[in-house]
């Protein structure tokens, strides 16, 4: 087994998703699946290739960087209820 | 006009017919507000905007025959949940997206109400199009309106853009837009009789598409017939200065490319897309269109793709890692869901909470293995690696391209399959579904799956043709000289209404 327990907690941590412990059994047997699945990719010699880029049809028109002003506060705000004034609230992040 | 049942008629008849004013707009939109009443038992239509069509067939009904007039005028349409509409509730079929507005509207809807399309709801979908049987919405899936005839099965539409392809293939909507990360359109087009395009890389805006991994995604159409297609994908497509990966190459009128004769065409049958014995019912298909394409003067063509067996671990290295990133955005601060906290949860609670609790199995899965190919120490085996196979695949698709104008593949192995039948002990049995379409999104290239006929209990099967770099017009022109020859009618029976 490539991904153990220990590889699938800290995975979920930095993937800021919490697993129970029941559940992280099924998790990482599903990953070991997909990390065979994809373990083909070994198989092929990369020596002297690049990593794939779309070229140079892409990216030529970047827009001015200018600043854009869309007077939407309330619409966006109508999207929480964790609010105060014109503020998201969250937790306390500092002591 | 009683005699013709205004929802069969599709986007070019039905703008032919308000043209002469045979049928009003509000008439056509009223029409296919009853077939979607009608329809829950398909579950396609998540967000029913009737109020609002009902507004735009009236403007459109005054328009119409004016100079002001544009190209969808009065035609009612449907859109996929992945695509943000401003003020219309938008989660891409997600819970932690839990009753999203969106004060803002995606580049493509836009440009369809630019000329004058009449939206009809949002669309059922996989969640964040991660999925290939629509069984990932937190909806619950779509069904297909065709039926095997050796069973009552509810049959997948497809996926991800499955209510999408429901929608067109029931007569909900006229056309729909679909996306596709990985066959998100030609699957679900196959699966239920219709056409559906995914463009050249760069042909769509993606700005405000819901973004799943943004190096593959394309929006496409998903249409009854190609000139349905060709018109529908003409206004969607075009440079979009909100999006740099959007291509400043002008848009052709795709609906005048249809009809040209398409003698000496060289069309490459690739080996490594090759069927199974028990996908008897595509390999007859495939042969069929083969020999029509020879009637009509085609070349045919061995080619080879070698890397082709690559493609599917590639788009599974890549895609989630591209997830993983932008799925991060789902904090639970600004919109969405937010988990209940415990006293003394910190922000790290309120991030993992929400994100368990918001997104669904097929989705963790995804951000979790892209999280792991993308951290230090596997990174190189990994993303740096798929990132080289994935240049080796697009060098095979340009090699064979100085051969050859198209390649003809089956878009699936197989018809839709039972709900409930695939990748409920492993995942990747539902991965393989991609296995033909997934190639074209690494490359980037444009593809559009055709109905071909039925297999032997009565499913569509479809086939893809696939393309070079913005040679969209000769794909819908190829495939619009099959479509007449195929002369594929067949339409599900209603057991739903």
């Amino acid at each position: 087994m490539e991904i153990d327990t220990e590889t699938t907690l800290k995975i979920a941590r930095l993937s800021r998703i919490k697993i129970t412990d029941a559940e992280s059994d099924d998790i990482q047997k599903d990953l070991n699946r997909i990390v065979e699945f994809v373990k083909k990719l070994g198989e092929i010699d990369i020596s002297g290739v690049s990593e794939f880029n779309f070229g140079e049809t892409y990216l030529k028109d970047m827009r001015e960087d200018s600043i854009i002003i869309n007077d939407n506060t309330d619409d966006v705000l109508k999207n929480t209820k964790n609010k105060n004034q014109d503020f998201f609230t969250v937790p306390k992040i500092v002591e | 006009m009683n005699e013709v049942n205004l929802t069969e008629l599709g986007i070019k008849d039905s703008r032919d017919l308000l043209k002469r004013k045979q049928i009003s707009a509000t008439e056509l939109t009223k029409a296919y507000i009853q077939n979607i009443e009608e329809s829950s038992k398909l579950n396609a239509f998540i967000e029913k905007t009737f109020d609002k069509a009902l507004i735009q067939a009236s403007q459109a009904d005054k328009i119409i025959g004016t100079e002001s007039e544009k190209s969808l005028c009065g035609i009612p349409v449907g859109i996929k949940d992945l695509f943000c509409c401003k003020g219309v509730k938008t989660q891409a079929a997600s819970d932690i997206l839990d009753n999203f507005v969106p004060p803002y509207e995606s580049t493509v809807t836009q440009k369809l109400w630019n000329e004058q399309a009449i939206m009809l709801g949002k669309l059922n979908m996989d969640e964040f199009a991660m999925g290939s049987s629509n069984e990932t919405s937190t909806y619950g899936p779509a069904i297909n309106p065709w039926r095997s005839s050796n069973c009552n099965d509810f049959l997948t539409p497809g996926g991800s853009s499955g209510g999408s392809s429901a929608a067109v293939a029931a007569n909900l909507c006229a056309g729909a837009t679909g996306t596709d990360t990985g066959g998100s359109i030609r699957q679900p087009a196959a699966f239920t009789g219709t056409v559906g395009l995914k463009p050249t890389y760069g042909r769509c805006s993606r700005w405000g598409i819901i973004a799943f991994a943004s190096s593959f995604d394309q929006a496409g159409p998903i249409t009854k017939n190609v000139t349905d297609n060709a018109i529908m994908l003409k206004a969607m497509s075009g440079f979009d200065p909100l999006d740099s990966t959007s291509a400043k190459i002008e848009v052709p009128d795709y609906e005048k490319e249809l009809g040209k004769d398409i003698k000496g065409l060289r069309v490459g049958i690739a080996k490594e897309y090759s069927l199974q014995k028990g996908d008897s019912a595509a390999k007859k298909k495939l042969e069929q269109t083969i020999l029509l394409l020879k009637n009509m003067g085609v070349e045919l063509v061995d080619v080879s793709l070698p890397h082709t067996e690559f493609a599917l671990p590639t788009y599974y290295v890549l895609a989630p890692a591209e997830a993983s990133s932008n799925l991060a955005r789902y904090d639970g601060v600004r919109y969405g869901h937010r988990a209940k906290l415990d006293t003394n949860d910190s922000i790290l609670e309120l991030y993992e909470k929400t994100r368990s609790e918001g997104f669904g199995t097929e989705v963790k899965r995804r951000i979790l293995i892209g999280t792991y190919v993308l951290s230090s120490g596997y990174y190189d085996a990994y993303y740096k690696r798929a990132q080289k196979v994935r240049n080796l695949i697009k060098n095979d698709f340009d090699k064979v391209f100085k051969k050859v104008d198209l390649i003809l593949t089956p878009t699936t192995p197989t018809a839709a399959f039972p709900l409930g039948s695939k990748g409920t002990q492993d995942p990747v049995e539902m991965y393989m579904n991609d296995i033909f379409t997934v190639p074209a999104n690494l490359a980037g290239i444009p593809a559009l799956s055709l109905p071909v006929g039925l297999d032997e209990s009565g499913l569509p099967l479809g086939i893809q043709l696939i393309g070079d770099y913005w040679q969209e017009p000769l794909l819908l022109n190829t495939a619009f000289n099959l479509e007449n020859a195929l002369a594929f009618e067949n339409r599900p029976k209603n057991w739903w209404a």
